[in-house]
């Protein structure tokens, strides 16, 4: 019997171990961040000096993680923001009235473009991505350069069968910024169906990634020689990891509009609005500019260091609107021409 | 209590009905069902009736799910066929005694079983991949090993391990002389081959085929980091969930995969499972098997000796990517890996132990209870309760992991958030192999104990605490194993459970490998593989220390 007791008194004490430590209340400002871990902690710290709450942090990079989350735990909402991600997690979140309507008194001084938040009050964007086509600078120089090949500039140059096979995607079905990608050519185009013609060319050159990261992993490893992505996550890989991987933002780029909002029924509410408040100052933008060298939406933040000012940058006149409401079309048209 | 004395010695079916008139015993079997129905048919029905009607009238139109169905049956016929294919000769090989090396082989092959669910597709791709060490520094190949065809590879290397342990316990049984009664009538090696031993060896290939089926099937560790854009079942649902928020597609996606694993399980379930036990239980004579000629022992022994290599290799490849500094470019040995890897995850690591515990051990109890539960199988709420055991099995981990998502995140029993959420959906994931082997051990044991205990007037439940449980700490302890590993390796369920607040260390491999921090994935992976070896050591000692304790019956 001794072994028996042996097994109960494991079970409670695992229990009482694992158990302990659930649910954070009292005051704190509970956030679920999409964002790297380095920089997460750096902003909240920064906020809790200026405004004297705590806070505490559910980091996971991975923003469509914890949009479904936020979305499951309708019923009890666990945390109070959602910070970072792209602002097409949030404004579903706010369709199907999961987050808090709130206009920040500090809208005014931070001079945001109209693009960069939401009329009604439900996120704000307080930093931006922009597309980039990024290579393997080792594998290049060796493969390519002896052959006369230079590094490509535009997004045609993506088409050249001197890359066949060798480009990586993310993927337009599974991925935000693969879609953004597509969006980006039929607006370049002005032509949806000019457009797709072009991406069908792209499509029999490149290889197709359904994860986002992934795609800059292969070409930092050299696995594979090109592809697009968000410029600050092919920057931070060279910069945070030493990896031969170089950037390139080609004219008629996009973005994605990196955004926070507070969740409807969360803990602390006001403590919430506080947070909003402080992510219109400069401080957490400059903050992201610097560890996650991403650009700020404020104009009088400056570009992260080693990137281009954004005003230099070229981009497509992109109507995020309709790219969003023609999303699930455009999405299966791709599967139908392109079937990758 | 003369009667009732009388009573059992006379029938055990009045024995039986005496025991479900005991309170305590009612009291477990409620319990037990009520966690069962819980834990394991709520969720399923969760995820089912999630997504409307049209959600699933649309998934003819969805020509990415359609391909996903396509490639997930094609991959499981490809690397299905494979696995069986060499966990046959690999099981063939090291079941022959004068097989030299053969306790190497045979241990060799226990290896991926230890291994986290993406660590072979992993160390491929360190290996093989274009930066592999074999493919681009040894060999100055350029070869891309994303897609179906390096899937195929670490599937087979993955899951004949499976194969070969079922099938090899087949084998072993198959009596020698009908070898030397063969050999007798003049069949030569490959005669007896084709005639006797595949013959005999049927269910065991059958009941290996299915399990390896199962596996691929619902297999999303290797999937998800070599299979490159192919759209497969297990992945997509995690891509739905992690790329666009879209819970309602992920849901229509796992309900999908469930189909043709729960089918391959029923199949299962009654056509091999019964002929399988038969085949177990005869007792081999101790007559020495013929001797295998040289040329049937020598290419035998080259098999083995690639198959070993294959499986050292993932090993190999994740120990040395712990140490060199970046892979494929920059071969200096570093600790840096190390450093990241344990500051960033080393409480990771003690929360994948509490985890793999806590859920071990409800896997184990839970099972247990349940196994002496319906050991009678009598009525049919035992036998209910033994389709709610066993259920689980048919299920594939990214199906779980939705389920306790949709079905705990909401009133009446609310656990996201906390750690509770995945120890629970493990536990009950786990809970077929405890109790099969709950149930293996109840087998053992004679009846009569039982009676004698009844007859001195023992409660139903006092007969399990006083007289089973501690003749069953074997099969415990097995379970416990079993179930720990799992738990501690498992990345299907974890990547839709895992709290951020509870990070295991399985989610943060996934993460580091997708955001290229190879190095510290690989030593992490290391650290992982270790604590594993030492809990499985420790158990093993736990056991036959407590074997010795055991009163010979």
């Amino acid at each position: 019997m001794r072994w028996i007791s042996a097994v109960i008194a494991c079970t409670v004490l695992v229990t009482l171990v694992v158990g302990g430590g659930a649910g954070a209340q009292g005051g704190k400002v509970v956030v679920y961040s999409a964002l790297d871990t380095p920089v997460t902690n750096a902003v909240l710290q920064a906020f809790e000096q200026t405004s004297g709450l705590r806070t505490e942090a559910l980091t996971l990079a991975a923003a469509g993680t914890l949009a479904t989350r936020i979305r499951v735990e309708k019923a009890r909402p666990q945390a109070d923001i959602f910070l970072g991600g792209s602002i097409d997690f949030h404004a579903p979140l706010a369709n199907d009235g999961l987050l808090d309507a709130y206009i920040s008194p500090r809208l005014a001084e931070a001079k945001l473009a109209r693009e960069f938040y939401n009329a009604g009050g439900y996120w704000y964007g307080w930093y931006i991505g922009a597309l980039a086509i990024m290579y393997n600078r080792d594998r290049f120089e060796r493969e390519m350069a002896p052959r006369g090949i230079k590094p490509p500039a535009t997004w045609d140059d993506l088409l050249n069968p001197a890359f066949k096979g060798q480009v990586v995607l993310p993927n337009p079905v599974t991925t935000g910024g693969g879609f953004i990608f597509v969006a980006a050519q039929i607006f370049r185009f002005g032509n949806e169906d000019r457009a797709f013609e072009w991406l069908k060319q792209l499509a029999a050159n490149a290889t197709l990634i359904p994860a986002s990261p992934a795609a800059i992993t292969l070409v930092s490893r050299g696995e594979a020689l090109l592809g697009v992505n968000w410029g600050h996550d092919i920057r931070a890989m060279a910069v945070n990891q030493g990896f031969p991987v170089e950037l390139v933002f080609p004219p008629d780029t996009a973005t994605e509009i990196g955004g926070v909002s507070i969740i409807k029924g969360g803990p602390n509410p006001e403590g919430a609005r506080r947070f909003v408040d402080f992510m219109l100052g400069r401080l957490p933008q400059d903050i992201n500019a610097k560890f996650g060298l991403r650009y700020p939406t404020r104009t009088d933040a400056p570009a992260p260091l080693g990137m281009p000012a954004l005003t230099t940058l070229k981009f497509v006149n992109y109507n995020r609107q309709w790219a969003i409401d023609n999303m699930q079309r455009l999405r299966e048209r791709w599967q139908k021409e392109v079937g990758k | 209590m003369a009667e009732g004395s009388w009573e059992v010695t006379q029938s055990r079916g009045q024995a039986v009905a005496l025991r479900v008139g005991d309170p305590g015993l009612l009291a477990a079997f409620v319990a037990v069902g009520a966690l069962l129905l819980g834990f394991v048919l709520y969720p399923t029905l969760r995820v089912i009736s999630y997504p409307a009607l049209v959600d699933y009238l649309a998934v003819p139109h969805n020509a990415r799910w359609i391909a996903a169905m396509r490639n997930s049956l094609m991959m499981m016929l490809l690397s299905t066929g494979s696995a069986t294919v060499v966990g046959f000769l690999y099981a063939y090989a090291t079941t022959r005694e004068d097989l030299p090396g053969r306790r190497v082989f045979q241990t060799l092959s226990l290896l991926p079983l230890f291994s986290p669910a993406f660590m072979v597709a992993f160390a491929y791709i360190l290996m093989f991949g274009r930066q592999g060490l074999i493919t681009k520094t040894l060999l100055g190949l350029d070869v891309n090993i994303f897609g179906w065809h390096g899937l195929w590879l670490v599937q087979t290397v993955a899951f004949f391990p499976y194969a070969a342990l079922i099938i090899g316990q087949v084998l072993e049984a198959i009596n020698p002389t009908l070898e030397h009664a063969a050999r007798g009538l003049g069949a030569d090696e490959w005669t007896l081959f084709r005639t006797v031993t595949v013959p005999l060896a049927r269910p065991g290939l059958a009941a290996a085929m299915l399990l390896v089926a199962i596996s691929v099937l619902a297999d999303f560790g290797n999937a998800v980091v070599i299979a490159g854009n192919l759209p497969l079942l297990a992945t997509e649902a995690w891509y739905r969930i992690e790329g666009l928020a879209d819970l309602t597609g992920a849901a229509v996606v796992v309900s999908l995969l469930l189909l043709p694993t729960a089918g391959l399980f029923i199949l299962e379930r009654v056509w091999v499972s019964r002929r399988l036990y038969t085949a177990i239980t005869g007792r081999g004579s101790r007559l020495v098997r013929p001797a295998t000629p040289w040329y049937f022992r020598w290419p035998l022994v080259a098999f083995c000796t690639v198959v070993a290599v294959l499986i050292l290799l993932v090993y190999a490849a994740v120990l040395a990517g712990a140490f060199a500094r970046t892979w494929g470019y920059n071969w200096t040995l570093t600790l840096d890996h190390w450093r990241l890897a344990l500051v960033q995850a080393g409480g990771q690591l003690v929360n994948s132990v509490k985890v793999g515990v806590a859920s071990a051990l409800l896997t184990s109890i839970v099972a247990l209870v349940a196994a002496f539960l319906t050991s009678r199988r009598r009525y049919r709420v035992e036998r209910a309760l033994d389709v709610l055991a066993v259920l689980p099995a048919a299920m594939p981990g990214v199906f779980i992991g939705i389920g306790f998502l949709l079905a705990f995140n909401q009133p009446p029993l609310v656990l996201g958030g906390t750690a509770w959420i995945l120890i629970l959906a493990l536990t009950f994931w786990h809970i077929p192999f405890g109790y099969q082997a709950a149930t293996a051990g109840l087998k053992q044991i004679d009846r009569s104990i039982e009676e004698a205990a009844a007859d001195l007037g023992a409660s139903g439940l006092r007969v399990l605490t006083d007289v089973y449980l501690p003749l069953l700490r074997g099969a415990f302890a097995a379970s416990f194993v079993t179930a720990f590993i799992r738990a501690v390796t498992n990345l299907s369920i974890v990547v839709f459970l895992v709290t951020p607040r509870n990070l295991v260390a399985t989610y943060s491999i996934l993460s580091m490998i997708s955001g290229g921090f190879w190095g510290a994935a690989a030593a992490l992976t290391t650290a992982l593989l270790g604590v594993t070896f030492l809990a499985v050591a420790s158990a093993r000692l736990a056991i036959s220390r407590g074997l010795r304790g055991l009163p010979v019956g």
